[in-house]
Formats: C-alpha cells, sequence, structure tokens
C-alpha cells in the first residue's frame, strides 16, 4: 500500500476567492496590485540553490515524447504537438548550454509501439534536426508507456555508474497500451537508479504517480504554456546525484584546436570522423580538433572519439559547469526606504525606484531588483564580491 | 513615432592601473594614460558620430574597483552641470564636449581619490566585465519593446592577468554569450590568454598593437565597425587559443588528463582520492581467477 499520505485533491478543498487579490486603492485603480504582482512573478524566478549536496553533473537524459491521438488536441496553439516540439527544441539548447558533458536523446511514442527518434549524443544540432521534422508526424494511436520505459532502459543500462540516468516523459493521453505489467518495469527501474519524471499534459494519471515515486522524480501537470517552459526549465539544472551513484575519475582528452590556412605549406586537407557515417557534410577542411590519443579529426567538441573511445571535451566545457559547484548566495530583500547612502544600484549605476533593494550577504553591496534576476540566472558572481583581491 | 533604426551601444572598458602607468611613465615611453584617454575619447566621439542612435559609456577599471567614466550619476540627476561645459566656442556636436569633458574630470577624480595598496600588477577586469554586463542588461530593458539595441564590449588592457579571477572571467564570458554581446580586446603590453578565450567563445577581436604610440589609428581601424560591417572588411586574423586544460597538481597544460566525476577537477595522473572534494574512487581491479581445487585421491 502507500506509504506517503494521499494529498488533498483540489476538489476536496473549499471555494478559493481568487478575485479577492485585486484590491483597488481610493482613486479606483488597480495599479498598485498589478506592479506587485509583477513585482512577486519576477522574484519567484530565483530559485532555491541546493546548498552543499553532490550533484550528478554528467547526465545521461532519454526525453519520450507522446504522439498519439490525444496531441491534436488544441488547447496548446495551434496544436500540442507543435507547441511541445517547439518548447522541447528551446529545452535542447539550454540543457546542452548548463550540462555541456551530458548527452540527450529523444524517443517517440504512438500506435502502442515506441520508436527512438535520436540516439544519445552530446552535440544538439542532431536533436534540433530531428525534432524540426517530426513537426509533420501524424498523431494517431495510443501511446505505450511501458514500451518507451524498455526503450531507454535498452541504452541507459549499459552507461557507467558515476553518471545520472534519467527519463523524462511528456505524456498528454490519459490512457496507455502496455504490453506486461508495468509494476515490474518499475522494479527494474528502481534497481537500475533510473530517475523517471513526468510532465502531463491533461490530468493527474495514478500510474505516473507511482512511477515518479517509486524511481524518485517529479510529476507535475501543466496549466498553460508558459508553466509547460517553466517545468521544462527546471529540467535543466543538474539533479541531485543518488547516493548510490559511484565517482569515478574518467579520462578525458582535451584537444588543440588547429586553424589551418590554405598557405600554409604543411596543413593537409583530411576528412571529420563525425561526418563518415552521414550522407552529406562529408568534406576535406583544412583545421580542426584531433585526437590526442589517435589522431582523428574532428570539427566540433564535446565528442566521443570512435576510433579509440576517449571522450573529447576543451576546458571551457567543464568551466561552464563550475557555478552549479559553487551557486551564488541568495541577495537579502530589504525596503528601499531604509537606505541611507544615495540611491543607485552598485552594478547599473541606475537609480533604485523599486519598493526593495537587494544586498549581497558577503560584501554588503546594492543592487536594483533587475540586476539581482540577471546576477543569479546569468552572471552566478556579485559583481562587488569579485573585485575584492583576496578572494580567490 | 518608433525610430527604426538600432541602437547600437559601445562600452569600453579602460585598464587604469597605476603602478603599470607610472612604470610606463617612468620609462619614458610616448604612450602616457592622458594620450590613452585621448585615444579613447577619438574613438567614442566617432561612435557617437557614425549614427544619432548610437550610446556609448566608458568604465575605468582600477585596482579595486570600477568606476563608470561617462555616462556619470549626475547626469541623471539632472542637467545642470551639463550646461557649464556645453559651450565649447567651436561648434563641437554639444553631445560630444559635455563627453569629453564628463571623462576627463571624472578620472582626474578617480586617480587622485583612489589609494594605491600593494605593489601588485595585475587587473581584475572580471568584475568591471560583470558590471558592463549589468549595465547593459539594465539600458537594454529601458527601451520599447520593438527595438532592438546591439552591444558590444571593448576592453583595453595594459598590465596581466590575474590567474585567481579565472572563474569568475569564464562565467561573465558565457554570460555574454548568452546575450550576444561582443568581447574585443585592445592588448597593449602582454597577451592575455583570458581575452583570447574570451574573444573567441563570443566572437569578438583579439588584437595586440604593435606599436603602442599609433593606439588611436588602431583603434578606429579595427575596433569602430561593428560586427555586420567587419564581414566586409580585411582586419587582423583570429588568434590561435589555446584550450588545453590545466591540471589541478601541478599546473602543467595536459592533453589528456583525468577528471573527477563530482567536482570537474582534472588530475594528470591517477589517484585514489580527489584532493578537491575528497571523494574515494572506485578502482578497477582485474578479475581475480580462482585456481581449481584439486581432489586428493585417498589411497584406497
Amino acid at each position: 500500500m502507500d506509504e506517503e499520505p494521499e494529498r488533498t485533491k483540489r476538489w476536496e478543498g473549499g471555494y478559493e476567492r481568487t478575485w479577492e487579490v485585486l484590491k483597488e486603492d481610493e482613486s479606483g485603480s488597480l495599479k498598485a496590485t498589478v506592479e506587485e504582482i509583477l513585482f512577486q512573478s519576477k522574484r519567484k524566478r530565483v530559485t532555491e540553490s541546493h546548498g552543499q549536496v553532490r550533484l550528478g553533473m554528467m547526465r545521461h537524459l532519454h526525453l519520450v515524447v507522446d504522439c498519439s491521438r490525444s496531441m491534436e488536441d488544441q488547447d496548446l496553439k495551434p496544436n500540442r504537438l507543435t507547441a511541445s516540439l517547439k518548447l522541447i527544441e528551446t529545452f535542447v539548447e539550454e540543457y546542452f548550454d548548463q550540462n555541456p558533458i551530458s548527452q540527450l536523446g529523444i524517443i517517440t511514442t504512438k500506435n502502442k509501439r515506441a520508436e527512438k527518434l535520436t540516439d544519445l549524443a552530446g552535440n544538439p544540432k542532431k536533436h534540433i534536426v530531428a525534432l524540426k521534422k517530426a513537426v509533420d508526424t501524424v498523431c494517431l494511436g495510443e501511446p505505450s508507456l511501458y514500451n518507451s520505459l524498455h526503450l531507454a532502459i535498452q541504452t541507459l543500462k549499459h552507461m557507467p555508474g558515476h553518471t545520472s540516468r534519467e527519463i523524462l516523459v511528456i505524456l498528454s493521453s490519459l490512457t496507455t497500451c502496455d504490453p506486461a505489467n508495468i509494476c515490474e518495469l518499475i522494479k527494474t527501474l528502481k534497481s537500475l537508479k533510473v530517475r523517471v519524471s513526468v510532465i502531463g499534459l491533461s490530468a493527474e494519471v495514478r500510474v505516473c504517480t507511482v512511477l515518479t515515486r517509486e524511481t524518485g522524480g517529479s510529476y507535475h501537470v501543466i496549466l498553460d504554456e508558459s508553466h509547460f517552459k517553466e517545468l521544462l526549465m527546471l529540467h535543466v539544472k543538474p539533479p541531485p546525484a543518488s547516493s548510490s551513484s559511484e565517482c569515478s575519475l574518467i579520462r578525458m582528452g582535451f584537444p588543440q584546436h588547429i586553424i589551418a590556412s590554405l598557405t600554409d605549406q604543411e596543413a593537409k586537407p583530411s576528412f571529420s570522423m563525425s561526418h563518415l557515417d552521414s550522407s552529406s557534410g562529408a568534406d576535406l577542411s583544412l583545421g580542426g580538433y584531433f585526437c590526442p590519443q589517435c589522431h582523428a579529426k574532428y570539427t566540433e567538441l564535446p565528442v566521443e572519439c570512435k576510433v579509440c573511445g576517449l571522450t573529447l571535451v576543451s576546458a571551457p566545457h567543464l568551466a561552464r559547469s563550475f557555478h552549479h559547484l559553487f551557486p551564488l548566495q541568495a541577495f537579502t530583500e530589504s525596503p528601499t526606504e531604509q537606505l541611507q547612502k544615495d540611491r543607485f544600484c552598485q552594478a547599473c549605476q541606475g537609480e533604485l525606484k523599486d519598493k526593495s533593494i537587494f544586498s549581497c550577504p558577503s560584501c554588503c553591496s546594492v543592487f536594483c531588483v533587475e540586476c539581482d534576476l540577471f546576477i543569479h540566472d546569468s552572471l552566478h558572481c556579485c559583481p562587488c564580491c569579485i573585485h575584492n583581491q583576496s578572494n580567490p | 513615432m518608433a525610430s527604426e533604426e538600432e541602437i547600437n551601444l559601445l562600452v569600453i572598458v579602460v585598464d587604469v592601473n597605476p603602478i603599470w602607468w607610472g612604470q610606463q611613465a617612468q620609462r619614458a615611453t610616448e604612450l602616457t594614460l592622458s594620450k590613452c584617454l585621448d585615444a579613447v575619447m577619438v574613438l567614442g566621439n566617432s561612435h557617437m558620430a557614425m549614427s544619432r542612435t548610437n550610446k556609448l559609456s566608458v568604465i575605468a577599471s582600477h585596482f579595486e574597483d570600477s568606476h563608470f567614466l561617462y555616462p556619470g550619476k549626475s547626469w541623471r540627476m539632472g542637467d545642470s552641470c551639463g550646461d557649464d561645459a556645453s559651450s565649447s566656442g567651436d561648434g563641437k556636436y554639444e553631445l560630444l564636449a559635455v563627453a569629453n569633458n564628463l571623462i576627463a574630470e571624472e578620472i582626474r577624480k578617480v586617480m587622485s581619490k583612489t589609494e594605491v595598496r600593494g605593489n601588485s600588477t595585475d587587473t581584475l577586469l572580471a568584475g568591471t566585465l560583470a558590471k558592463a554586463l549589468c549595465y547593459i542588461n539594465r539600458v537594454s530593458k529601458e527601451f520599447e519593446v520593438g527595438q532592438e539595441i546591439k552591444s558590444r564590449i571593448l576592453v583595453i588592457k595594459a598590465a596581466e592577468d590575474c590567474a585567481r579571477q579565472y572563474m569568475n572571467f569564464m562565467n561573465v564570458i558565457f554570460a555574454a554569450q548568452k546575450q550576444n554581446i561582443l568581447i574585443d580586446a585592445c592588448v597593449l603590453d602582454s597577451d592575455s590568454g583570458l581575452l583570447q578565450q574570451a574573444c573567441d567563445i563570443t566572437g569578438g577581436l583579439y588584437l595586440k598593437i604593435p606599436q603602442k604610440v599609433a593606439l588611436a589609428q588602431y583603434l578606429l581601424w579595427v575596433f569602430l565597425p561593428d560586427s555586420e560591417q567587419r564581414s566586409q572588411l580585411v582586419l587582423p586574423p583570429p588568434a590561435h587559443v589555446d584550450y588545453r586544460a590545466a591540471c589541478f597538481c601541478h599546473r602543467n597544460l595536459i592533453e589528456i588528463g583525468y577528471v573527477c566525476s563530482v567536482c570537474l577537477s582534472i588530475f594528470c595522473n591517477f589517484s585514489p582520492i580527489c584532493t578537491t572534494c575528497e571523494t574515494a574512487f572506485k578502482i578497477q581491479l582485474p578479475q581475480m581467477v580462482k585456481p581449481k581445487k584439486k581432489k586428493l585421491k585417498q589411497p584406497t
């Protein structure tokens, strides 16, 4: 039976008087309330950091997209399939931006079967091309949760133990057609330490609740398109690593980028190993990245060398993930009236017009709400703290 | 009437490390700080003269702080300070005269007020670049939704790199790349690996000036055109950037190394414990083959 108490469902609660949020002031204008709501929505984007928790940096994520009949519904414009594929493209770009040494694979399910759209790979371009082509697929039949999870496990179980194995399912149908008992599959997933998360597009389905609870993932149902985007972006950050994942030293190569011009006597044109399999793009080129172990050539990083199996990355790829390891503390909020000094934001030199200001706990410099958002979303370091010479 | 032209914002970051510039003055070379700032003002004026909608900002990167030379805070409080300076008799475009006077006044204030501590000749550029990015972020939010604003940052670097700011510098570079902001670099003295990486990743230009005396010429030739015009000009070729990683134990550049899966630190040799995060690694031992037990034949 269930170990956790079931949450009360929304229809079991009393009436929610949502109109009471909006309050008019004396002249009858809603301006103050609207500004307050906008301010709160900006603040909501700064999420809490995990603190000193070990994160799974090298991720192998399988994305399962439901292509069944229910995806033709038009509640997301123009239809659910097109809207989802567009948001997934943004997700793929952000995912490789924040996790450069991770890999992603896409599986589609329809007509009671599951098919691989793209293999597990570290290059975002292949996935985006495949997603753009997938917009034309015909949605028919029922999805099969069992078959898609089974297909994902086939590749994930061979992955080394120090990586995090994840599956993200985007399920819009309320039914699934499975050839065997899904509870057995859930036990297999748990033993393989695969974390499954689901984003539902229609309503909460019990099998998904059990699946995500047993494997340690999250289950959400979308309210509208912007909520869908928020939920997808939650999966971009690396998740906390499970205690049983192994830590090991991974052997990697750091090739030099050789830029050769036509006038260089020693430059020899060569084929890139990554393009040999595909029919297009097998061109001779002069420069590129040469694997330090076997001297095979590649045009882009990160890549796994096909000849000798060495993972090739460049130092900035690893540097991109450092801000996850050293997260920036949240700034303390205080009302603007308490500020004695000049009312200027120390980062952007703008006037402080909002009702609250943010100060960094270590250097006590003052920032406006826009700079606070920018610093926590993109910059990941306080501009005044890094001026301090003794700070490494 | 909404303007159809796009707005180009140029942020110039000038390295005013007083020790390096002092050494330059002692060696009696021809490039002093005032000549360098003259060249910067020439570039700034030319940029603003190229189009009515171009915008400029100049930041000075000092020892432990950075100061906005232009536009100043008093600029916003009221234009009363601008009135005294605007009456230059030679009929110059008022904005250029005001900008030049403000820059000259602010740099005098900065150099006289800031006290010099220590004698290091490195500059902490990462903090100044972070402030520049915050400024660009604020300016681009102030315009209406339809107007495009294109920004780029030009760094004029004098002293050497400080190796301690590697991580912050990389964070700033990735933030700039995400916002599509180019970082160009004009290096006066010694080559800077950090700035070479910044220019490579964001798509800007890196140039080490062969003759310091001709600074203004190089600035106008290479760094005045914006990114669209650069494709039609013959500009210095991109420098070869060394992206090899340095190992954490010896600081050597290595081609093949071992990376800890928890903290991503790089080592040149296999070791059973990671020195940064102190996790013990699982070592792959070869499979033990159990010797077959031979049954002793009992004597009958």
